[in-house]
């Protein structure tokens, strides 16, 4: 049988890669953007980048508020918050902020998850993995993470939303 | 179409993507993306979503541990035989002993506490089923991503193939390294929260390295097999590099990583 060696490498080989790892050109290519299934419209441009936990929605979408589809300068910081989408355990939206054509800052702008207990561990521990996969997906230039936890449909449906508001595709 | 207007036809900019659809099923999501290079692939694959779709819905009414009513369910509480229960039942479960087999025994879905339970193998492989609907559409490349696990063919259009991450198993959403994808990558490990992978020869809940890939041709079989690493170690790499297509990659807990010889990793920029 044919026995090939193993191939041992330090640590610091893998370490090295994270820190380089926020160098790539922006080219948005991520599991999140615009597609078939975005149904909700984003809902406000320019939002001040405040995050209000807790802020209830019922609606799944809601309608685009006329003249605030942003068409700003070429370079120019710009925050926008996507639709309150329904998700598995409750209501949220995201927010998207670009500076240029690079997003710098994905986060929520609302959660209403109803209290349950767990919901809230849900939140607490895919949300922010939600929110870096966004981040770490631009800069690789990838079409899907593997071994990444609890993926949220709503937390992509609103994020895409907000990318279109933005201009990407 | 004139000859003349082929003649001036721009060439596509890749990707196209044409269907980017998310999934509710399986207690998760489940990502369908299909790359094309023209309209009519396009639709065709669209027309194909729906059987992709139902495969999942399908696969998660049949196997699901949790629905009480469901024909897995039911086999686990002896209500049903395997031969009562649907088709598919059978079929995965003859491939379940399969894959036990080529991990030598550290997949064992037989061994798992309160009976028979081939959810390890059922997520990759209602995938894989899936991701079949679109073959024969004409389509560049699709990706079925049932929350991490992903099975996929061709590419991006151009000759531009696929990467994935994998997810960094010390820092949430951070990814340890990127890889082309040709065909597909499971993941296991212990940022698989609520989902305790289980030493078959103990019963017990163990991992010996803090994550384990797997890339080859099939996602059940990828996704048993990366089970089986995560909880066999390092060890277990000498089983996947007996395997011809399949390759694997292990970080230990102090970030040590291993991987068999034709793993496919890229570069992490392009």
């Amino acid at each position: 049988m044919r026995r090939t060696p193993i191939v041992i490498t330090a640590t610091f080989a893998g370490l090295a890669g994270v820190l380089a790892f926020h160098t790539t050109p922006a080219k948005l290519s991520l599991g999140a953007l615009p597609g078939a299934s975005g149904t909700a419209q984003p809902s406000a441009a320019a939002s001040s980048g405040s995050s209000p936990r807790g802020q209830s929605s019922g609606g799944a979408s809601s309608p685009p508020r006329s003249g605030s589809t942003a068409k700003a300068k070429p370079g120019a910081t710009r925050t926008v918050v996507g639709p309150a989408v329904n998700y598995n355990f409750g209501v949220l939206s995201v927010s998207v902020t670009v500076s240029g054509n690079k997003i710098t800052k994905v986060g929520i702008a609302s959660l209403d998850d109803g209290g349950s207990q767990r919901s809230q561990f849900i939140d607490q521990q895919s949300i922010p993995v939600l929110i870096q996969e966004t981040l770490q997906a631009q800069s690789a230039n990838i079409q899907g993470v593997s071994g990444a936890s609890y993926t949220s449909a709503g937390f992509q449906q609103s994020l895409q939303a907000a990318l279109h508001t933005l201009g990407f595709q | 179409m004139t000859a003349g207007r082929q003649a001036v036809a721009r060439p596509p900019e890749f990707p196209v993507r044409s269907i980017h659809h998310l999934e509710d099923v399986m207690g998760t999501v489940v990502t369908i993306d299909v790359y094309t290079a023209d309209a009519t692939a396009g639709a065709g694959a669209s027309r194909q979503l729906a059987v992709a779709r139902a495969l999942l819905q399908r696969a998660d009414a049949v196997f699901s541990t949790w629905k009480p009513h469901s024909p897995v369910s039911r086999l686990r509480r002896g209500e049903i035989t395997c031969a009562q229960a649907p088709a598919e039942v059978s079929e995965v479960l003859g491939q379940c002993a399969v894959a036990r087999e080529l991990s030598g025994g550290w997949f064992d879905p037989w061994a798992m506490p309160g009976g028979i339970d081939p959810t390890g193998y059922v997520k990759g492989w209602a995938a894989q089923r899936a991701l079949g609907a679109f073959r024969a559409s004409g389509v560049c490349g699709a990706i079925v991503n049932a929350a991490g696990d992903i099975a996929s063919f061709g590419d991006l259009g151009g000759g531009k193939p696929f990467r994935v991450g994998i997810a960094d198993p010390f820092s949430p959403g951070r990814l340890a390294e990127v890889v082309y994808l040709t065909g597909a990558i499971a993941t296991s490990g212990t940022y698989e929260r609520g989902n305790h992978l289980i030493d078959p020869h103990s019963g017990q809940p163990t991992a010996r390295v803090a994550s384990a890939s797997v890339t080859g041709p099939d996602l059940g079989l990828a996704d048993a097999l990366a089970t089986a690493v995560a909880v066999a170690g390092e060890d277990g790499l000498d089983l996947i590099e007996a395997l011809d297509g399949y390759q694997a990659l292990t970080i230990a807990f102090d970030g040590r990583r291993r991987w068999t010889e034709h793993f496919p990793f890229a570069p992490r920029a392009t």
